[in-house]
């Protein structure tokens, strides 16, 4: 059984030390570092969280997103179409992030993420899961000012996030994962978002993930399924009835299952981990399995979520060693 | 006490002047004493008072000079937290975030002491600050309560405890921050409810309760309910989207009006404040209107922040007089 984790990853140290991409930003801000300094301080900060998870024994990692200013603008400002707007929370957290707003027809121009996706590539021990924001997603916490209606701002988007799949395949991402999260708030677009899908995974001949989160799949189970990605991202910990929804009709794609609370500091013990995936294992055969924190670490302090990874990891190999003395 | 036909106020923080930042650095690493830092977070509070003063505001804060997040304060001061470590808010913004280890509740007063030296400082109002229990929940970490629910309404308990000894310090007006309450509006908006009417019982003190962010259409008019006389809401920020909302039905207590972004460093024009409340009184009565920016101005620099505060009681200055020369010329009319 492989663990993962789901994207971003603290960007600076515990107290006391402020910390690099922090200092740096303060200073870029200042106009006292110019952008390529800054720039280099995020390989660096890119580089020790890639450490940190290979370090802990995560077998699908990621580049903990530390360029990312969030989800939605990274995105965004990299697409031609948009303006950037007032403070929003993102979703039930205590994250912000400025509004994009579509004031003309969006277009993907030129390679969002491809450069961090090599980036990570060439520093990693192991392989890296490229990520992105998916066109439902970024749709639903942007706003729509130019499309006449949401169908057509959503579809316009699946179009130019294609665009950067396809690249991201073509500069070698095999594996990529597309983040939903705001599938799970907005069931009732189900057949708008499952055309956006096909629409953005057209050509793009990576493993694909649909990473859902904060919420859970009822509604929109099993009908995911007929959708064009080998793995679904599950929440079982905010979406604590997707215990149900999977025992609902048989899963028949590989789940990433996000088992450890990303938003709690409370580490799981290796006891409770076992127990979970059993209960999964009742209904998804391990070698079907990546197990995962429930969302992405940046909830937590840098510490914590080190501990996490090692839980995670170590909770995995308890649990396969469970799985294989059961079937011995 | 009687406060002037569209009092202004403001919502809570205010920037730390550079000498108190300093020294706040040189308190982490122990090089100054406590009592040193609080010297100087009562030079700032004095500061803040005789600022909000000179520009005629009605109801003052003290500025939160001594506090450094407003969840983490109360958090450092109760039983029952410790601080988790840093999280991002947004951009390179961090807070501390803590995370409830054991029962919480009240050592001592938190704010009490601080209230009554503010109040100390003028014969304006002080306002008494506080941090609500549902946002308190909602930004820590809860590694103890097995159930939300029983989290939210512990902490109720103690803010209401803080309440009681606010009012018995001598504070007419308090505000219970809730920045957080509309986080999961379907799930949960009723345990804030019932929160706040514990937070509030019994008390005679003007209640205030400050929302901002997120989407407050979603909870209205279901947040009229909550038990306060007042609701401080931004509505500068989206360019007073929110009066088409409170079309929508009737806005049946006070509102606390946003009327300075306290996110955008541009200070605003008298003009526009007068106009953003001229478009107020258009929906809500104007003896139900307070005026004050949108959100704590802690993130402004000294200068946008006094700047917003002035353009703030000039553009309600304006309005009133308009409103008492409508007045005088509709008296005319009648005579």
């Amino acid at each position: 059984m492989l663990t993962t984790v789901i994207g971003n990853y603290p960007k600076i140290p515990d107290l006391p030390a402020p910390g690099k991409w922090r200092s740096a930003v303060e200073k870029f801000q200042k106009g006292q570092l110019d952008e390529p300094a800054l720039r280099a301080v995020e390989d660096e900060v890119t580089t020790e969280a890639i450490a940190d998870q290979v370090e802990a024994g995560i077998d699908l990692v990621t580049d903990g997103q530390i360029r990312w200013e969030d989800g939605q603008t990274h995105f965004a400002r990299r697409l031609r179409g948009f303006s950037i707007n007032g403070l929003q929370r993102y979703f039930d957290t205590n994250i912000y992030f400025r509004e994009p707003v579509a004031e003309g027809a969006v277009a993907w121009t030129a390679p969002i993420t491809v450069g961090e996706f090599t980036f990570a590539r060439d520093h990693s021990a192991r392989p890296v899961k490229a990520v992105i924001t998916g066109p439902f997603t970024l749709a639903t916490l942007s706003r729509n000012a130019h499309y006449p209606t949401f169908a057509a701002y959503v579809t316009a988007l699946a179009g130019a996030l294609n665009a950067e799949l396809r690249a991201l395949a073509g500069a070698g991402a095999s594996v990529i994962q597309v983040d939903e999260p705001a599938l799970c708030r907005h069931k009732g677009e189900y057949p708008l978002f499952a055309g956006a899908m096909r629409a953005l995974l057209e050509g793009v001949t990576a493993r694909t993930i649909l990473c859902t989160y904060f919420g859970d799949v009822r509604d929109v189970y099993p009908q995911i399924l007929d959708l064009p990605f080998a793995v679904i991202g599950l929440d079982f910990v905010a979406g604590h009835r997707n215990w149900e929804v999977l025992r609902s009709a048989p899963f028949t794609k590989d789940l990433q299952c996000g088992l450890l609370d990303a938003r709690n500091t409370r580490i799981e013990t290796t006891e409770e981990i076992v127990a979970a995936v059993r209960r999964v294992a009742d209904l998804v055969p391990p070698e079907r399995m990546m197990l995962a924190p429930s969302a992405g670490l940046e909830f937590l302090p840098h510490g914590v979520a080190r501990r996490k990874l090692r839980a995670l990891v170590e909770g995995a190999r308890a649990a396969a060693a469970a799985a294989k003395g059961a079937r011995a | 006490m009687t406060l002037p036909l569209l009092p202004t106020t403001a919502v809570g923080s205010y920037p730390k002047p550079a000498y108190l930042l300093e020294a706040r650095r040189k308190s982490l690493r122990r090089q100054i004493s406590k009592d040193e830092l609080t010297e100087l977070e009562r030079r700032a509070t004095r500061e803040w008072i005789q600022i909000q003063e000179d520009l005629g505001m009605d109801i003052l804060v003290d500025g939160e000079q001594y506090r450094g997040d407003m969840v983490a304060y109360f958090a450092d001061e109760m039983a029952g937290f410790a601080i988790a470590g840093l999280v991002r808010s947004y951009g390179n913004r961090y807070y501390p975030k803590p995370v409830v280890v054991g029962p919480v509740g009240r050592k001592a007063p938190v704010t009490v002491e601080w209230f009554k030296y503010a109040q100390s400082l003028t014969t304006k109002p002080v306002k008494g600050m506080l941090t609500g229990p549902y946002t308190i929940a909602e930004w820590s970490f809860n590694e103890h309560y097995p159930t939300r629910r029983e989290l939210v309404l512990e902490l109720a308990r103690a803010i209401h405890d803080e309440v009681v000894d606010l009012e018995r310090a001598g504070a007419a007006f308090i505000q219970i921050d809730e920045p957080a309450i509309h986080t999961r509006p379907e799930e949960e908006f009723e345990l804030a409810v019932e929160a706040m009417e514990i937070v509030t019982r019994g008390t005679s003190a003007y209640t205030v309760s400050h929302i901002c962010y997120g989407d407050v259409p979603k909870i209205y008019p279901a947040m009229l309910r909550l038990a306060v006389n007042q609701l401080d809401l931004a509505l500068k920020n989206e360019d007073f989207a929110l009066l088409e909302t409170f079309r929508r039905a009737p806005f049946t207590k006070d509102i606390g009006l946003g009327v300075v972004d306290a996110h955008s460093h541009r200070v605003e024009s008298v003009e526009e404040v007068a106009d953003g409340i001229r478009r107020t009184l258009r929906v809500i009565p104007a003896a139900q209107v307070h005026v004050s920016p949108d959100c704590g101005l802690k993130t402004r620099t000294i200068d946008e922040t006094v700047g917003k505060l002035r353009v703030m009681v000039e553009g309600t200055r304006l309005v009133r007089e308009e409103l008492a020369g409508a007045r005088e010329r509709g008296d005319a009319v009648t005579r």
